[in-house]
């Protein structure tokens, strides 16, 4: 999958920012969970929050190809996937569905703060009963009046303790089912939605994850995102951008697994050779080359698609599967090139395999997107 | 009516059951209570619906008891439309 010139152009401007303003200490900001709200400014200000969205309404109306270079170009020359996966869930569970299903009064109110860093968004959908099984979600929207009163829990929420702006689902009748599913959007601060308990993980530890709680929380019919009952229209919509995108910053942790593990077989010299010259651990690395590239060429593929405005559900899943699973084996590959030192903090590999394993949860576990593409083969 | 019948048949044959025989889509084979149709599936056939025929379906409209088999579709795009 080649780049244009320009993707390249953009991809190179990511690296250079992300290694000049998200080189922190990334080793003590996972091990006390800590989000960087400056670092997150600084994307907002490079522009990565607004690249999607068309400049009416502050962002930069690049295409999706575009941005899928520039995702990659920060997962190289940044550590903190944990900063990436909150600015994955702000774009394609929030801006994007907004930007898709938004009246023209929820498009001017919202996207520019979301393009420009000054409001942070967050999705609500999962719930403790209603995880694969989505659509069997029973936090209750009742209509009052000139406003739908909010009752339930949302598990999982990405960016909860942050978020200033949450696009929430909940059924205005469970005997409906998927058809009575409906999206709202809700402002921090509304009445009657509290964010619970902050969620510690096994990875992905400085993106910011806790529960939410809607307790009678009156959202105005003005905020219902899109129709009633067609919730699921806009939570498929924030899913096919969410998994055909959300692992192309894993595309740039891989290929910088992929030079530093080459590096590092290189170097290191066990019984008077450089290990790299052992097959075993060769062939290993030489697997991690075909793996990145076969995920770039399917990733990239729904770049193409989006931009020609054509579905891309079905690639989304195979996208999804796929670099999911080749990102998770490429980490251990690569602990297990470093060894020992592979298994300490400070070398800041294994970090990597802990954020890694997400992957093959979120957005719809592996288990799901065979389900998916199983369908989609009519099976 | 038989003409919006048939549309919504081929719609569903084309759509989501590839390869299978139309006379195995009855009129009054449920879709969504036999298995045929999940909820993606379901909200396929209503976007489609809707669409094709120009109306618009509330919430309630779409329920499982008036939207399943292809004659009750058929009959509510019939009262959708006015006739």
């Amino acid at each position: 999958m080649d780049m244009t010139e320009e993707q390249r152009r953009l991809q190179q401007s990511a690296i250079a920012f992300a290694r000049k303003m998200l080189a922190y200490d990334v080793i003590a900001a996972d091990a006390a969970e800590t989000f960087n709200v400056e670092a997150w400014r600084a994307c907002a200000d490079f522009g990565v929050l607004g690249m999607p969205i068309p400049q009416e309404y502050g962002g930069l109306g690049l295409g999706l190809a575009s941005l899928l270079a520039v995702m990659e170009g920060l997962g190289y020359g940044t550590r903190d996937q944990g900063l990436l996966f909150s600015l994955n869930a702000h774009l394609w569970t929030n801006s994007i569905p907004i930007l898709v299903y938004g009246s023209d009064a929820q498009k001017a109110a919202y996207l520019p703060g979301l393009c420009d860093g000054t409001r942070i968004g967050a999705n609500a959908a999962t719930e403790y009963g209603a995880g694969s099984d989505i659509f069997s979600m029973r936090t209750r929207a009742v209509r009052d009046g000139d406003a739908y009163v909010l009752n339930g829990t949302k598990m999982f929420v990405t960016n909860a303790t942050v978020a200033d702006l949450v696009v929430a689902y909940a059924t205005i009748d469970p005997a409906l089912g998927a058809m009575g599913i409906t999206a709202f959007i809700i402002e921090r601060g509304t009445p009657g939605m509290t964010v619970g308990g902050k969620l510690h993980k096994m990875g992905l530890r400085t993106s910011p994850m806790a529960e939410l709680i809607f307790e009678d929380c009156r959202v105005p019919l003005a905020n219902r995102l899109g129709r009633e009952g067609r919730g699921v229209d806009v939570f498929e919509c924030s899913m096919e951008w969410e998994r055909g995108c959300i692992l192309a910053s894993c595309l740039g942790v891989m290929r910088r697994q992929l030079e530093e593990c080459i590096r590092h077989a290189r170097e290191r010299k066990q019984f008077g050779l450089p290990i790299g010259k052992n097959q075993s651990v060769a062939n290993r690395i030489v697997d991690m080359k075909v793996r990145l590239e076969t995920c770039r060429s399917l990733v990239f593929r729904i770049g193409e698609l989006k931009d020609r405005k054509e579905p891309a559900m079905l690639e989304a899943a195979m996208a999804k599967l796929h670099v999911s699973q080749c990102f998770i084996q490429s980490s251990l590959d690569a602990i297990q090139t470093f060894g020992g030192y592979g298994y300490m903090t400070e070398q800041q590999v294994e970090r990597d395999l802990r954020d890694a394993v997400g992957s093959g949860i979120y957005s719809g576990t592996s288990d799901i997107q065979r389900t998916l593409i199983a369908k989609a083969l009519g099976l | 009516m038989d003409s919006v019948k048939e549309t919504i048949r081929h719609f569903i044959l084309t759509t989501y059951l590839p390869g299978e025989s139309p006379a195995n889509l009855r009129d009054d084979t449920p879709l969504r209570k036999g298995g045929i149709l999940d909820s993606l599936a379901t909200l396929g056939l209503v976007n489609f619906v809707e669409k094709e025929f120009g109306i618009e379906l509330d919430a309630y409209e779409t329920a499982v008891d008036n939207f399943d088999r292809i004659e009750d579709i058929a009959a509510l795009v019939e009262r959708k439309r006015g006739r």
